[in-house]
């Protein structure tokens, strides 16, 4: 008979054992590496957040199945950057979450986040917990600039890597576009109070300036508020060429309802943020006809060397990925080839072992061999234009045939 | 555009606005007067009055903005729509009386009001829940019709707002003024104690402010999908607590004061955000709830509280 002191020993024990990945019959298994995945999974950002963590689960899953490391296993951990208090990412519990990943020992790199307001919470915890992560979408350039070290690379050494480049690029060059491709010669400015949306909006400002295209004004919309119907209505008494949005998909989809009844003509565009499933769903045709959207990469579901990982994220999810997803997949190789360099070099697999090894690697993945600088940035800078464009035949919420890829933006 | 047609313009948002504001503005006044009691779950008895409306006209087959009706399906439809979507939130807010608030009817302090905030966030996150957190798009069913007034844009759906709301209101007004029932609800407000002795039913009273309160939040609901085109779990929050503005400016308790107020901060938020600035609009309504609080706290038309004890 076990008593109850005696089942609550064993409890223990089994737990103690789970806790260190390996149970006693799994003794002689392989050592399990996790992986941390945080993006805002409810609200506003749930559906483009779920293409992105999809994107780096099947990095992982691939590995796993093909033994790609031999000896190791990756196991993703899953966290949830938003709140439905927010209603969408909420930096608050980024922060929250970033704690919780320093403080899990087992836990030696990460993926996300998806949005930057999240990852300034987060960079100075990560940087103090030597823990490095790989986003796969968030474009903010303050995170991994040197003027702000102080802020968000407190212990010096770049934590923050990405796998797309920044709104320094994302902003000026759609300011390019904007001007070269399609005339235009004035323009009014929006953002979404968020911090990649001001950054963003700030960043493509700043290029408008410089090369004298005339901006009409700037207004700042409140993401929980429905009603733009003001803010729009001033727009069109003034009546630029174009609109530029700077923001996510909250206050984007009331934007693209409300701007098709009131300035229908305008041209309008914005960036990663207006890349989104949302935008085709909820704000729907023929409201989002016409937008203009950027991402802070490749066009990589275009890519040949991309097609077979498309094809088994399509069979495995039933949907079609999104480029960020495919950015979260190569976040995943290179997490996965720093592993295999360390356990080459027969190092340990820590936090710190792990920064360093992300941040010295040349990893081919999808968009080419990506390579950073000392901050954390790709050293490529590629910016591709989509505009979207009903395509009947195909489901709304199918990025790849409503997102029409236009090219990649003229430098600026 | 010429600086009228822009004042214009903005007019016709502002009421648009203000009309919505004013029918939530009365369920928050209603239950005041009888109660006196701040019923935030109001808030998202708004928001899921959308979702019903969605739902139902989901149910006659309509989605996204491809179905267009006219005539008399169209009138059909829609009044189908608001008396499912009025009747359901009225009953959800009888529900919601009944389970939380009787219980503590005769607590004094501040429990009552804390528990309707729990059960504001129960609302929310069961919608949450249910919709998976998307915003969802919703069915436009009226004919894209709009009007060019003195260089100004008035649409069809804005004239089916000032339509429905004036006519729900003046309803309401009518009901509370002439009928049995309403008189109940005016003793009530005055004096529960005496109304009590007159031979008042006050838990009836009661489940009827709350009834008509939700109902009109319910319609305020199926209007906003309606003029918006989509509704998410969120909706609630920040038109709650500017009609809940819009309450306390007309003076809460009072009836006209409600719609009066709600058409105010309507336009107040429109107007600020055109000669402003966006940002500021928040700023501003709020600033009016703390002078209205500070200064006259019995707002536009309140009368100076009538001896309650």
């Amino acid at each position: 008979m076990i008593t109850r002191r005696a089942a609550a020993q064993l409890l223990a024990s089994t737990a103690a054992a789970a806790a260190l990945g390996a149970g006693p019959a799994a003794a002689a298994a392989d050592k399990t590496v996790v992986v941390g995945v945080h993006l805002p999974l409810t609200g506003a950002d749930a559906q483009s957040a779920t293409l992105i963590l999809h994107g780096a689960q099947l990095a992982f899953d691939q590995a796993n199945d093909s033994n790609a490391v031999p000896g190791y296993t990756f196991k993703v951990k899953v966290f949830d950057n938003a709140t439905a208090t927010a209603g969408q990412y909420d930096p608050a519990q980024a922060a929250t979450n970033a704690r919780k990943m320093v403080s899990d020992p087992h836990l030696v790199a990460a993926i996300g986040p998806e949005m930057s307001g999240d990852g300034k919470a987060q960079a100075p915890i990560l940087s103090q917990g030597d823990l490095a992560t790989i986003t796969p979408a968030s474009t903010n350039p303050d995170i991994t600039n040197p003027r702000f070290a102080a802020e968000f690379m407190p212990a010096g050494k770049a934590i923050y890597f990405r796998t797309v480049t920044t709104d320094a690029y994302q902003g000026p060059e759609m300011t390019m576009f904007f001007s070269k491709k399609l005339g235009v010669k004035s323009v009014y400015i929006l953002d979404d109070s968020g911090a990649y949306g001001v950054g963003l909006a700030d960043a493509f400002e700043a290029q408008a300036k410089k090369i004298g295209m005339k901006v009409m004004g700037r207004d700042r919309l409140d993401p929980k508020n429905s009603d733009y119907s003001t803010t729009l209505t001033k727009i069109k008494s003034i009546n630029p060429q174009a609109l530029y949005y700077g923001g996510v998909d909250q206050a984007g989809v009331k934007l693209v309802k409300q701007s098709y009844q009131i300035i229908p003509k305008m041209i309008k565009g914005g960036g990663d943020g207006m890349y989104a499933p949302d935008i085709l769903t909820a704000a729907g045709f023929p409201a989002a006809e016409g937008w203009y959207a950027t991402i802070a990469a490749p066009h990589l579901v275009g890519e040949k060397q991309a097609q077979g990982v498309i094809q088994a994220y399509t069979s495995k999810y039933g949907v079609e990925p999104s480029d960020y997803a495919l950015t979260a997949y190569d976040g995943g190789l290179i997490i996965i080839g720093a592993v295999k360099t360390l356990v080459a070099e027969k190092k340990p697999i820590t936090k710190a072992t792990m920064r360093d090894a992300i941040g010295a690697s040349k990893t081919p993945t999808l968009q080419g061999v990506v390579q950073f600088d000392k901050n954390g940035d790709m050293l490529s800078h590629t910016v591709s234009v989509y505009q979207i464009r009903e395509d009947k035949s195909k489901p709304l919420s199918d990025m790849i045939a409503q997102y029409h890829y236009l090219g990649s933006a003229p430098e600026a | 555009m010429t600086f009228s047609s822009l004042l214009l313009q903005q007019t016709i948002n502002g009421l648009s606005l203000g009309a919505m504001y004013a029918l939530l503005a009365l369920g928050f006044t209603l239950i005041y007067g009888i109660l006196e009691l701040i019923n935030f779950a109001h808030f998202n008895v708004f928001m899921i009055g959308s979702f019903v409306a969605l739902w139902v006209l989901q149910g006659f087959g309509l989605s996204g903005q491809a179905i267009v009706l006219t005539g008399l399906p169209l009138v059909g439809v829609l009044v189908a729509a608001f008396a499912v979507t009025m009747g359901g939130c009225g009953l959800l807010g009888v529900a919601i009386e009944r389970v939380t608030l009787r219980p503590l009817r005769n607590v004094t302090g501040p429990a009552a009001m804390i528990t309707t905030i729990g059960v504001s966030y129960i609302l929310f996150n069961i919608v949450l829940l249910i919709t998976s957190a998307q915003t969802m798009n919703f069915p436009n069913p009226l004919p894209p019709l709009q009007w060019n007034v003195g260089g100004a844009v008035v649409t069809l759906q804005e004239l089916l707002i000032w339509g429905v709301a004036p006519i729900l209101m003046l309803g309401l007004w009518a009901f509370v003024q002439k009928s049995r029932l309403g008189k109940a609800m005016r003793a009530t407000a005055q004096d529960p104690e005496a109304a009590r002795m007159m031979g008042v039913e006050v838990d009836k009273v009661v489940m009827t402010a709350f009834f008509l309160g939700s109902a009109l939040a319910g319609a305020g609901g199926m209007i906003f999908g309606l003029y918006y085109n989509f509704t998410s779990f969120l909706i609630g929050f920040t038109a709650g607590l500017r009609a809940f503005t819009a309450a306390v400016l007309g003076g809460i308790g009072n009836v006209p004061g409600a719609m009066v107020g709600g058409i105010l901060i309507g336009l107040i938020e429109a107007y600020s955000g055109q000669f402003i600035a966006t940002e500021w609009a928040d700023v501003i309504i709020f600033s009016i709830l703390v002078l209205v609080l500070v200064f006259r706290p019995s707002g536009l038309f309140g009368r100076v509280a009538p001896t309650k004890s």
